[in-house]
């Protein structure tokens, strides 16, 4: 509960039409697009939309001072409910904080608000001939303040890693309101404890970012995009395995099963051949075409050692985007194929991404489940997707058991139970097996640190 | 009976939304969301809100009409949307629903499916537009909406100087076997605003066949987008009985030709009509797809600088993507503007129920417009078209908005 006065001061500063508190609303920041339930309705008791760090840190005052819990939010495509406000509360939706703060072209680093979307900035920088290069699936509409909160994870992972290793420097409103600056455009910075890396992947459980400094690379000149196709899954992993040992490393090596495959077949109604069980999309970049070329060939070479049964070398940027879109629109294909799913993200070393997937079939059989799996096989981050029927009787209690049981091969595999989607709401009652009593209890004393009284974020990662 | 309707029709709201997995694909496309940017506004936010009221998390609230009413039905979010929810459907049927347990539309959307229903009425109101004002509708045509008509005679006098002229377009090649009897439907606003363009439609089919002139009704797009289902489905048999021996109809109209398409869906489920409606809903063409397999050429082709509209209908609705710019290219210089198949805004009545935000979005579609320096913008619809010249009002001259068919 919001008490009127409280919410009139709220309202004061952020502006009227800026916070809202119709039930509608609320239903409307209730949910994101983790499987958690839609109703019962997790709603705020207000939400509030600031547009400057000022109005962020006046917010956050106010809620310290009423213990109010607060919940940031982005553009909520998080897929593990992040920025569901479990605990009431403000929802503070910072979507519309999307200012470009400065290029810095001589630096190569981009200073930019919470609000902005991934793919505005990439293109930003692009234009420049400057390359940003994490690109999660969702880069079209998530917001770089989600991306950084999550540490999210893009295709081009195996190549040039994750959102942390761009993140120079953050600006975090803390719980208390205290505006906290960290790391800078200094490229070497051993000053204190790195608190950039440890802000970034907090869920929003630790501060409210409000601006991002963002390291960029030189554009890779050149790009093209292959598509194989295997019949066996083994055969795919060994490829990418070889690809990598030889030193062919793609900028993206993404994997997916046959059940993912001919969802994707049906929704674009493309034709593939019910042979195939593998699939991998490969994109490779380069100074130069003959680089390319070398590449390509070199990909070719392997991938035959392997029994691939189709190399398609994209001819053109249409014929790239028209690979990519298979990809892209996976995850709802599959998703798409019943009436519920459970998606899961889990992260393997990356010799062990076969072993896992066929630690996946057994548990599938086993609990008479359609599971699809995919993912970036280049980096061993594998998503699998549990197909399911909730209305069928004693199909839920099955569905948990071959989560469960995914999560403990990941870990007896040697993996862990997110690699990019964080631990949000999903995956929390995993994170002891994962950390162990005494990693969670660090994590929760880090928390204490920096939000003493438990208002950011409540309910997630443990 | 009743309620076997009413399961039916949640049905059909509860298997489309249903699929929604909320990613949020949709957010940046919806042109709604971009003028007013919470969630409810968005694709997202209206297909859960559709689910939570289907599975009783939100009651049958004004502030819920009010959110599925606020719909353009343009399909940009089923366009990109992974899974191709039809958020359109899905609002038309809650809208329907919401009419049903109220015990009918709102007073405001019956008497316009009342007008729209009836022949004499539209024909009336293309006389004089005073049954509307009469009915409390003037709005519907608000000031500097009985458009200055620009009209094709205007336009040659003003871009098909002799300096500029390259010479008539070559003769056309249509050769359509004597046996194709083709028929115009007449479409309501096309009726009640643009007469000139419908007397230009007419002129061109002409050279290329003998179209029959049916008196029919509305395609009733109005009423099945707000909850006048019955309406619709009496006016479609009521249309397929009077066009029963046309092998091809032909619009002029994005918003006709796409719902009549899609009529055969409506009756999938009715013995008795299913067939007469999907052979009825074969036989319509939109006129420049119609144009283009007939092999029509332009008139004349022009020295003015001219780009296009595209109608959320025609595009998203029917896939008619290349034909009209074909023609335009043979018309006269033809421009391509960015977001050329964003929804304007207009949507049937949207731009009277929602002025403001219907003027933030058309203010974008006349900055893309200006940007390509053209001087006409084309369309193939009259509620588009109607904003178009409320936007070439705007620019202050700048560029003016005719009818395809004034142009080719
Ligand atoms: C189709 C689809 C594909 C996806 N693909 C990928 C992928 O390839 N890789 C990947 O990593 N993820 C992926 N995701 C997950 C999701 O898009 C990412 O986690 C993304 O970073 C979330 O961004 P958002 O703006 O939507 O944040 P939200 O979902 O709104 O929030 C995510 C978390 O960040 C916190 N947060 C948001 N903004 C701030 C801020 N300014 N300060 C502090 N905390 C904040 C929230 O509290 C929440 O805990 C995908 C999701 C979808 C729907
Ligand atoms: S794009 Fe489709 S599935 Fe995704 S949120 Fe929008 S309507 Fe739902
Ligand atoms: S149909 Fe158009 S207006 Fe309606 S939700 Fe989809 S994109 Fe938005």
């Amino acid at each position: 509960m919001i008490t009127n006065e409280i919410k009139e001061k709220i309202r004061a500063v952020v502006g009227p039409e800026n916070a809202l508190d119709s039930n509608l609303d609320l239903f409307g920041y209730s949910y994101d697009s983790s499987f958690i339930p839609l109703l019962p309705a997790n709603k705020p008791d207000f939400v509030v939309r600031p547009l400057t760090t000022a109005e962020v840190a006046e917010v956050m005052k106010i809620a310290y001072a009423n213990d109010i819990p607060v919940t940031p939010r982005g553009a909520a495509s998080g897929r593990t409910g992040g920025s569901v406000p479990l605990a009431g509360g403000i929802a503070l939706s910072l979507d519309r904080m999307t200012n470009v703060i400065e290029l810095d072209e001589p630096n190569m680093m981009i200073t930019v608000e919470p609000g902005v979307r991934t793919i505005d900035l990439y293109n930003l920088c692009a234009e420049k001939g400057l390359f940003y290069p994490p690109d999660p699936a969702s880069w079209k509409f998530s917001t770089i303040g989600g991306n950084v909160a999550e540490n999210a994870g893009g295709m081009r992972a195996v190549k040039y890693g994750v959102t942390t290793n761009y993140v120079m420097g953050l600006e975090v409103v803390l719980a208390d309101g205290t505006i906290l600056n960290t790391g800078g455009k200094a490229l070497k910075n051993v000053t204190g404890y790195n608190l950039t890396s440890l802000f970034t992947g907090s869920e929003g459980t630790l501060g409210i970012i409000t601006k991002i400094i963002l390291r960029l690379i030189p554009m890779p000149k050149v790009r093209n995009t292959l598509q194989l196709m295997f019949p066996s899954l083994d055969e795919a992993c060994s490829t990418i395995h070889k690809m990598l040992q030889s030193g062919v490393v793609p900028a993206a090596a993404e994997l997916m099963d046959k059940i993912g495959l001919q969802a994707v077949a049906r929704t674009r109604k493309l034709d593939i051949d019910p042979n195939t069980e593998a699939c991998v999309v490969i994109e490779i970049d380069a100074d130069d075409e003959a680089g390319l070329d070398k590449q390509a060939q070199q990909i070719d070479v392997i991938a035959h050692e392997f029994n691939v049964t189709e190399v398609r070398i994209a001819k053109s940027f249409q014929e790239s985007e028209d690979i990519w879109a298979i990809r892209r629109g996976l995850s709802s294909a599959v998703g798409a194929m019943a009436p519920t799913r459970f998606g899961e993200d889990i992260s393997v070393p990356r010799s062990e991404f076969p072993e896992m997937v066929r630690r996946i079939r057994k548990i599938s059989e086993k609990h008479n489940l359609v599971i699809a799996v995919y993912g970036h096989a280049g980096d061993g981050n594998l998503h699998p997707s549990v197909l399911c029927d909730l209305t069928v009787p004693g199909e839920e209690e099955r569905v948990h058991k071959a989560v469960d049981e995914i999560f403990a091969e990941a870990l007896a595999v040697g993996g862990t139970l997110s690699g990019e989607h964080g631990i949000g709401i999903t995956k929390r009652a995993y994170i002891t097996d994962a950390l162990g009593e005494a990693g969670v209890n660090a994590l929760k004393a880090v928390k204490r640190a920096f939000d003493p009284k438990g208002l950011l974020n409540p309910g997630k990662i443990w | 009976m009743k309620d076997d309707k009413k399961e039916k029709l949640l049905q059909e709201v509860r298997s489309i939304v249903s699929q929604c997995d909320r990613c949020g694909s949709c957010l940046p496309v919806c042109p709604l969301f971009r003028e007013k940017d919470v969630e409810a506004s968005s694709a997202r936010g209206k297909n859960n809100i559709a689910r939570a009221l289907i599975q009783g998390g939100l009651e049958l609230t004004p502030d819920v009409l009010s959110a599925v009413n606020f719909c353009l039905l343009c399909r940009a979010c089923v366009d990109i949307c992974p899974s191709k929810i039809k958020t359109d459907e899905a609002m038309m049927s809650v809208r329907q629903h919401f009419a049903d347990k109220q015990g009918g539309a709102s007073i405001k959307y019956k008497a316009m499916g009342g007008m729209l229903k009836s022949r004499p009425l539209v024909k009336l109101a293309s006389g004089s537009l005073k049954v509307l004002r009469k009915i409390g509708l003037n709005r519907l045509i608000p000031g500097g909406m009985i458009p200055d008509q620009y009209t094709r005679k205007q336009f040659l006098a003003a871009f098909a100087g002799p300096a500029a002229l390259a010479g008539p377009a070559p003769a056309s090649t249509v050769s359509l076997s004597p046996e194709t009897k083709v028929a115009y439907f007449q479409g309501c606003g096309m009726r009640m605003m643009f007469p000139d363009a419908v007397s230009d439609t007419l002129a061109i089919l002409q050279t290329v066949t003998k179209p029959a002139v049916v008196d029919n009704l509305c395609c009733g797009l109005p009423h099945v987008a707000h909850g006048l289902r019955e309406e619709f489905l009496e006016m479609a048999k009521e249309n397929m009985r009077l066009f029963a021996n046309a092998d091809v109809i032909v619009s002029d109209c994005a918003s006709c030709s796409g719902t009549l398409k899609h009529i055969a869906g409506y009756f999938k489920d009715d013995p008795a009509w299913k067939d007469r409606a999907a052979e009825f809903s074969a036989k319509i063409m939109d006129l420049t797809e119609y144009l283009v397999k007939a092999g029509y050429q332009p008139r004349l082709r022009t020295n003015a600088t001219l780009t296009f509209h595209e109608p959320c209908h025609l595009g998203r609705g029917q896939g008619i993507k290349n034909q009209p710019r074909e023609l335009l290219k043979a018309a006269g210089n033809y421009v391509e503007m960015s977001g050329a198949d964003t929804c304007c805004g207009g949507a049937g009545s949207f731009h009277i129920d929602y002025p403001d935000i219907s003027a933030g979005i058309l203010d974008k579609k006349r900055k893309n417009i200006e940007k390509t320096g053209a001087q006409i913008v084309v369309t193939e619809c009259p509620v588009c078209l109607v904003q178009m010249n409320k936007a070439a009002e705007k620019s202050g001259g700048k560029f003016r908005a005719m009818h395809i068919s004034q142009v080719i």
